[in-house]
């Protein structure tokens, strides 16, 4: 035995010996062009001696030099766009290159984990992203252009400028930490916000273990590789991209007027019996009468419904001062109605601009990108103005060392609305009677105050108060980086980056005087942080053509530190006065001021990893991965995970027997199974913690009004036995290119199941009330199929076509959660005045809703006799189903009654060209997916919040003579039967078809552009969210929220449209 | 050039090396929590010390922020339920308390859930405090009365619970998530080990502490009291009132008595005072954003943005039946009849007469104690003029004419003992008291009812009322007239009869601590719930609406349901460890 190591180390020394050998140095000079089939140069096309990493890049003339070992060398020519071509040098010190435009998208360049392949090799489930594809719709947020996009990828967002989305890749396999993993230049992250998408190259989805488990780390919910712009050798090359545009905040909700709200309020209060002495309902506003009748003015002093004439309204006694007494406001009726919606909205500009700079030569390279993004919401002071720099650069160094560095500054202010709230401006907008103006008769904010009309604030006050409150970001991410050829064929790679980011904002709440439930002061509030996170990585990569036999291989170690920093918040009553510059903390009054600091250590990890593709005669191929990960999040026993994947491939399209099978151009089949890890947990999880706390740990024990007596209390328990979530995916799947390399279809089935799934049950609550430790004990089931289809062509002279067509499906399942525990319910976001709407349960999707299903409505006295048992039934209110048989309904009858996962997401992206005119449309498609409105809570029933606005929807709700109605009767009457209950009349089909992006484009000729100086020049006029076809009674069905709690619409931020004209250059 | 090639492989394997060692280092995946300590930082004298404060700290029901559910004065649980008072504001907001009231409350319904998380989470404090003391040095006084205090809150928290749900789990220190044991049963009657803690606590703790708020022998010897009051342990509860009567005192050595004045119990300005035997320590302004000020309470206050107190949200609103209640005959004593209920002796009410309209209050005779329980048309509403009517109220179609008064401060305390840090002005520095001197009184009475001397019973009694009939006690008009008809006398006939005696010392009770939040479990622990409430819902019910149809049902609605949710998670195998209450 041991002579046989002996043997093996010695054999393994002299392979060693041989590669060093090996590489002789024969060198030769030579120099060329690469042009296209028209033999036009082909600027930036790489040319790269095969087996090594000696390379370079064309000129604007298409002119590369390069020194290659010896005649033999062959020269690999690639560039996006044509298929790549191998020419032995050969002789000759010139060599002219020609390029087959390639349409097939199998032979481009991939960019996957730490490496670069040909889509012919690629054996993992993989998507890409076009550069151009990817800034088609402005966003301010990269991940929103995504959505359609790639076949697999769930986005889930809204119209707000600057928010953050749900990102989903094969659905949801975990309870938390679903976003993928984004890799920037090789520097893992999980924000790319301020990324200038202008400034991206290639965007790259992996999808499944095979390809994505050598992150293993951080894999699970797959990973996003972009890459930046490089420099290229050649001539300085600017581009310019700008457009400016409108966005239209669209219709609001369907409301009664002002006459038809007081008829009904007549009806709901009749309808309960609550009448008066005279027979008649009383109200503050309506008076007392058979018939409700609208005052002249809502507010005179302290008197609601005043009429002209009152001696009240005599505009002397006003005053909304604080400072100079009692408030007294007079306001008069909106008789015609004032509509919230367009109150609160307004048609908003948006504008980008990104200037583009590179040029290198054989010794240096770069590429810097300014960018400008300025979007207003259609929301009053909601915005995003975003300012990035990109840098990125590379120095060659004796033809075998490169060193480099991509870097990107950004600066942001997006003040938002809390997105999917009952108190956003938003949900205020259905909330706020019509009968109240915006503004009082002198020019002050009208409300609620005036009796009535219940509790909502005016939302347009709000805003319009909240124009100086700031929230600056600045941020800076990328990495520095040293790559040398050790030897033939061994190239050693060092990469540092990360990511450092600060905060800070300030504003005010402002004290009300308008509202009936005001706000009794000015709440300053000052809060600013930093964190930072970075990666070490080093790796080194071999790869060598043996005959029939082609090697890739890589190793690595990595090092991380993820999410730490440190947060500071204050806040201070009423300062002196409210003018911006003169509000800090310090200025606000000395007591009731708060403090608040916190921290995240950051999450630690340390990688080593490994990978092998091996392609034998080129048409099968196998890879192996192999990660092994230790992280601080875990207890010192159970810290390291290791994640094997394994995938192979066969291109049936390379054997004999369809070689001449003249319409094939490329078929492949490829199947892998891996293992990836999740580890996204609290990083305090293994530790048992107590904390102080000024609100719920302190405590006045000496009897002080006005201060207290530190205490502390328990905060977590700690789980030391913690340890890696994993996710085993099986993917099988098919490439071909067919017909000339006119149609390209990318099939994926995959199989993903999460075991031991990191997840914190709530415990009984003898535990106390503290943070619940995360355990390994769920597991969740994911199935679906990804399917891309690539049409192109033309159909006649000088027309061409393209159409893509992505299409995801994705069926999750809930297979298991605690010891104990089988269902937990959704409510860590947003919550319902009703209870919880979403459940997640074992059995069935991820926040799926539950409660009971309404079967229909009692008809009349005798159905409600005749039905089970029921709290409150009574004739046009909800009859729910009596599930369990037992003729009573209760608890138990609560069944699932929808979900808001889409059973089929699908994007079709179809470009028509003619000459120099492009036409393209982008239509985005959810079906199957079903939304909860909650905004009915509010509208469609009176005692919710009497005296609010009221849907139109009630004007069809159920009477004696219309028993047909869909809609409850129409009554001040709250129990069991009408609105306290999560049930499924608040459940609409959330399914929809959304033209993303209409757009005609126009490429200036060349022999008008050259003149001016110009290369290329294309303007465009576009409309983004042009139509939306869809069911759905809310603003937008595009729902989201939590992983654990979404498809609830609360006040959501409507996607609008947009009207663009745009102009695209390069110099 | 080979020397080259060397020389970077040489960088590279350095490179690679350096990664390694650092990384490896046993610290890079050890990363220690920020602003946050362990179990061996707490075990020492001071954490203790702040875990007991921590302990305390949750007596307001308020562990996590705004938790009206929970609430330390059992608005919802106790007077709503036990028909001192409406949910009020409109039908729709908190819709989970109609149930309540209407005695319809499902498992399932949040209320109960956190109002067990919040209890439970008290027991948890209190067992943390004696799990770190085990493991501390302390010193042995300290160490006898950090145990002593910790008891008595384990104890009290758990009296809280018995009262809500009866059959509940009791959770000791040896409860631990490490011990696997946490999901505790509820079929073993508490009673037995609420007492022993209790017991425990008036037996080790001082009579004199470092600092007011906190639990001294006599607190724990009036809470010991309580649970043989629920017990109907009269023998055991009557020397120990009858000690706490005659020589109690509170931390700081102050004897315990009756106020002179009723209403210094609901100022901030007179806050533990003489009759608090033990109250939740309210403070404002103190950095914790308004979670030390009765967040519980800032629904109850007038609906009203101006000129009105607090602000929101109109919660809270006393029923008629209770405001019926102080009517008085001519000697100034309650109609023990019930006959309040009935024609000219109800209390003139505002409902549906209109802001502007004119309103002239009841004119008959009415026990002072009324117009500091409850805020009605007409009368002075502390120092914010007197209350108008229908424009401070949201909803009179639901929730009657009146508001609370008890919990509101007065207007001259604003944004001094109120607290301005979030959207409510209705943050106070009131203390709750959990028990009074007129409490204490009035047990000792029901013991003499039960086991002793009626005439001793009417003694207690007439000391309630004596009080109240201090001109001191009433409210004023500015000019210093009285605000009503006040009329009020001792009982001066001796008491042969005891159910007669019964009805006026569980009346009195009524009348002294309404609004308070012990009315629902003084009926049930009387035996008293079901005749009473569905009297009291068959006399609303002809006023409102909003109880037609509801009904009080023995023996279900003696007890609240246990939290559904709570049962659930409490299972093993699909086998709770507890138990729902009877026909839930």
């Amino acid at each position: 035995m041991k002579k046989i190591y002996h043997h093996f180390v010695a054999g393994c020394c002299c392979m060693l010996l041989l590669l060093c050998v090996n590489s002789t140095f024969a060198q030769k000079k030579i120099s060329g062009k690469v042009i296209s089939e028209n033999n036009e140069p082909v600027l930036g096309a790489t040319v790269q001696v095969k087996g090594t990493s000696t390379g370079t890049v064309t000129d604007v003339n298409g002119a590369f030099s390069l020194t290659v070992p010896d005649a033999s060398a062959i020269l690999v020519v690639t560039f996006v766009g044509y298929k790549p071509r191998e020419v032995t040098v050969g002789e000759a010190s010139t060599l002219d290159i020609q390029l087959e435009t390639s349409a097939s998208s199998l032979n481009e360049l991939v960019v996957t984990g730490y490496t670069t392949q040909q889509r012919k090799e690629i054996i993992g489930a993989v998507s890409t992203v076009k550069a151009d594809e990817l800034v088609a719709v402005p966003a301010g947020n990269a991940e929103q252009q995504l959505q359609g996009r790639v076949a697999g990828l769930t986005v889930l967002t809204s119209g707000q400028p600057g928010t953050t989305s749900l990102v989903r890749i094969r659905g949801f396999a975990s309870f938390a930490g679903n976003e993928p993993l984004y890799i920037v230049d090789g520097v893992p992250t999980f924000s790319i916000e301020n990324i200038n998408s202008f400034d991206i190259e290639t965007t790259t989805v992996l999808k499944d273990a095979g390809s994505a488990s050598i992150y293993g780390a951080r894999a699970s919910a797959g990973v996003i590789v972009i890459t930046t712009k490089k420099g290229r050798r050649g001539k300085l090359q600017v581009t310019y991209d700008g457009s400016y545009g409108w966005q239209t905040p669209g219709k609001g909700f369907s409301m009664l007027n002002p006459e038809q709200t007081a008829r009904y309020t007549w009806t709901a209060l009749r309808n309960a019996g609550k009448v008066e002495a005279n027979g008649n309902p009383t109200h503050p506003q309506y008076g007392n009468g058979v018939d409700p009748v609208l005052p002249d003015y809502i507010l005179a002093g302290d008197q609601a419904g005043v009429f002209e004439g009152n001696p009240a309204l005599d505009p002397s006694l006003y005053n909304v001062d604080f400072n100079k007494g009692d408030i007294y406001q007079i306001v008069r009726a909106n008789k015609a109605g004032t509509d919230w919606y367009d109150e609160i909205t307004r048609t908003a500009p948006i504008q980008q601009h990104a200037v583009g700079l590179s040029g290198g030569n054989d010794n240096s390279r770069f590429y810097v990108g300014f960018g400008y993004y300025d979007q207003e919401g259609v929301v009053l002071n909601t915005y995003l103005k975003r300012y990035t720099i990109r840098a990125n650069s590379e120095f060659t160094i004796h033809n075998r060392v490169r060193i480099g560095e991509n870097i990107q500054m950004a600066y942001r202010d997006n003040p938002q609305l809390t997105n999917l709230n009952e108190g956003n401006a938003i949900s205020l907008a259905y909330r706020m009677n019509p009968l109240i103006p915006v503004h009082d008769i002198m020019g002050g904010w009208a409300g609620t105050a005036a009796k009535g009309f219940n509790n909502p604030s005016n939302p347009v006050a709000n805003q319009t108060r909240a124009k100086d409150n700031k929230g600056h970001a600045f941020g800076v991410f990328g990495n520095v980086y040293a790559e040398v050829d050790l030897v033939k064929d061994l190239t050693f790679r060092t990469s540092f980056g990360g990511g450092l980011f600060s905060f800070y904002a300030n504003g005010i709440t402002s004290r009300t005087y308008e509202n009936s439930e005001n706000i009794g002061n000015d709440l300053l509030f000052e809060n600013a942080g930093y964190g930072y996170s970075w990666t070490w990585t080093n790796t080194a990569r071999y790869q060598h053509t043996f005959g029939i036999h082609d090697i890739k291989a890589l190793v690595g170690i990595e090092a991380i530190r993820d999410g730490a920093g440190r947060n500071l918040s204050g806040t201070g009553l009423n300062p002196f006065t409210n003018v911006v510059n003169y509000r800090t903390l310090t200025t606000t009054q000395s007591s009731g001021r708060t403090v608040a600091s916190d921290g995240s250590p950051g999450n630690d990890i340390f990688s080593i990893f490994g990978k092998v593709d091996y392609t034998l005669m080129d048409r099968y191929l196998i890879s192996l991965v192999l990660r092994r990960d230790g992280s601080s999040n875990f207890g010192i026993a159970n810290r390291y995970g290791t994640f094997p994947a394994i995938s192979g491939g066969w291109r049936l399209s390379q054997e004999n027997f369809l070689r001449n099978v003249s319409w094939l151009n490329e078929l492949k089949i490829r199947g892998g199974w891996g293992k990836m890890g999740n580890q996204r947990i609290d990083l305090n999880n293994q530790y048992n913690l107590y904390a102080a706390s000024a609100s719920f740990a302190a405590y006045a024990i000496d009897g002080s009004s006005t201060a207290t007596f530190e205490g502390i209390n328990k905060a977590r328990i700690g789980n030391p036995e913690g340890r890696w979530e994993t996710n085993i995916t099986t993917n099988i799947g098919l490439d071909a290119t067919l017909f000339n390399n006119t149609l390209d279809i990318i099939f994926d089935w995959y199989h993903k199941r999460t075991n031991d799934l990191l997840y914190n049950p709530e415990l009984p609550a003898t535990v106390g009330q503290v943070t619940y430790p995360t355990i390994n004990v769920a597991s969740m089931l994911n199935r679906g199929i990804d399917l891309q289809i690539i049409k192109r062509g033309s159909f006649a002279r000088n027309w061409r076509y393209e159409a893509n067509l992505t299409l995801t499906t994705y069926k999750n399942e809930i297979t298991r959660l605690a010891e104990g525990v089988d269902y937990f319910d959704g409510n860590s976001f947003g919550s319902t005045r009703i209870g919880t709407f979403t459940r997640n349960q074992v059995g069935h999707p991820i926040s799926a809703f539950y409660g009971y299903d309404v079967v229909g409505l009692f008809q009349d006295d005798n159905d409600v006799k005749d039905s089970p048992e029921q709290d409150g039934a009574a004739p046009g209110r909800f009859k729910y189903r009596d599930v369990d048989g037992d003729n009573r309904i209760t608890p138990a009858d609560r069944v699932f009654f929808g979900d808001p996962n889409p059973r089929v997401t699908s994007g079709l992206d179809l470009t028509i060209g003619y000459k120099n005119f492009d036409f393209n449309i982008f239509l985005y498609t959810v079906q199957g997916a079903k939304v909860i409105n909650y905004t009915r809570w509010f509208t469609d029933f009176f005692p919710s919040f009497p005296g609010q606005a009221i849907s139109d929807r009630v004007l069809d709700s159920w009477t004696p003579q219309n028993k047909g109605a869909s809609t409850p009767v129409f009554e001040d009457v709250s129990n069991f039967s009408t609105n306290t209950q999560p049930n499924s009349y608040y459940m609409e089909n959330g399914a929809y078809i959304r033209a993303r992006n209409v757009q005609l484009s126009y490429t200036l000729p060349n022999y008008v552009t050259k003149r001016a100086g110009i290369e290329r020049l294309k303007v465009y006029v576009q409309a983004t969210n042009l139509f939306t076809i869809t069911d759905y009674d809310g603003l937008d069905p595009a729902v989201s929220g939590v992983d654990t709690n979404f498809g609830v619409d609360y006040g959501n931020y409507p996607l609008t449209r947009q009207f663009i004209l745009g102009l695209s250059a390069t110099f | 050039m080979k020397s080259y090639k060397a020389i970077i492989g040489l960088f590279a394997m350095a490179v690679i090396t350096a990664t390694v060692l650092y990384a490896c280092r046993k610290s890079f995946l050890t990363r220690e929590p920020i602003g946050q300590l362990g179990d061996a930082d707490v075990a020492t004298k001071k954490g203790v010390e702040e875990l007991l404060i921590g302990a305390y700290a949750v007596l307001d029901g308020n562990y996590n922020g705004f938790n009206w559910q929970s609430s330390c004065t059992n608005w919802v649980y106790g007077s709503i339920a036990g028909g001192d008072a409406h949910k009020g504001s409109n039908a729709g907001d908190q819709a989970d308390i109609n149930p309540i009231e209407r005695y319809e409350g499902l498992p399932t319904n949040e209320y109960f859930n956190t109002k067990w998380k919040a209890v439970y989470d008290g027991v948890a404090r209190s067992n943390n405090v004696l799990k770190a003391l085990a493991r501390a040095d302390v010193s042995d006084e300290d160490r006898v009365r950090i145990r002593g205090e910790a008891r008595f809150l384990r104890g009290f928290y758990h009296l809280e619970a018995k009262k809500m749900w009866n059959n509940i789990p009791y959770v000791d220190e040896t409860i631990d998530y490490v011990n696997n044991n946490y999901k505790v049963g509820n079929t073993e009657d508490a009673w037995p080990k609420i007492e022993a803690d209790l017991k425990a606590a008036y037996d080790s703790l001082p009579e004199l502490m470092a600092q007011v708020g906190r639990a001294n022998k006599w607190v724990a010897a009036a809470f010991l009291a309580k649970a043989y009051m629920f017990e109907k342990k009269y023998a055991e509860a009557r020397p120990l009132l009858e000690s706490i009567i005659a020589s109690g005192v509170n931390p700081r050595g102050v004897k315990f008595d009756l106020e002179p004045r009723f209403q210094d119990n609901y100022n901030a300005e007179t806050k533990n005072g003489r009759e608090s035997i033990f109250a939740v320590q309210a403070s404002v302004n103190d950095g914790g954003a308004g979670n030390n000020a009765n967040p519980d309470q800032i629904l109850n206050f007038p609906y009203s943005d101006q000129g009105a107190p607090g602000g929101c949200c109109g919660f809270f609103q006393p029923t008629q039946e209770l405001v019926n209640s102080y009517r008085t005959d001519a000697n100034g004593l309650p109609l023990l009849d019930g006959s309040y209920n009935t024609g000219a002796n109800q209390v003139k009410s505002d409902q549906g007469v209109a802001a502007g309209a004119d309103f002239t209050p009841d004119a008959g005779r009415l026990d002072p104690r009324l117009d500091w329980t409850v805020g009605r048309r007409g009368i002075p509403y502390l120092d914010w003029g007197n209350h108008p009517g229908v424009s401070w109220i949201r909803d009179q179609a639901n929730g009657g004419p009146y508001s609370p008064k008890k919990n509101v401060y007065y207007k001259s305390q604003e944004k001094v003992l109120t607290d301005g840090s979030s959207w409510t002005n209705g943050l106070t520095a009131i203390n709750y008291i959990l028990v009074r001197y007129a409490d204490v009184l009035l047990w000792a009475a029901e013991c003499e009812v039960e086991i002793g001397s009626l005439e001793k019973a009417r003694e207690y009694v007439n000391r309630v009322r004596e009080r109240a009939m201090d001109e001191q006690s009433w409210v004023k008009r500015s000019d210093g007239t009285p605000a009503a008809n006040y009329v009020i006398g001792t009982y001066d006939a001796a008491w042969t009869d005891q159910a007669a005696a019964r009805k006026a010392v569980h009346f009195e009770r009524k009348l002294e601590l309404a609004m308070e939040g012990h009315r629902f479990f003084d009926l049930v622990r009387w035996g008293e719930a079901s005749s009473t409430l569905n009297a009291y819902i068959a006399y609303e019910t002809t006023i409102m609406s909003l109880l037609r149809g509801a009904q009080f049902r023995e023996p279900k609605n003696l007890y609240y349901p246990i939290p559904q949710r709570q049962i659930d998670l409490s299972a093993t195998n699909g086998v709770s460890a507890l138990e729902q209450n009877p026909d839930y």
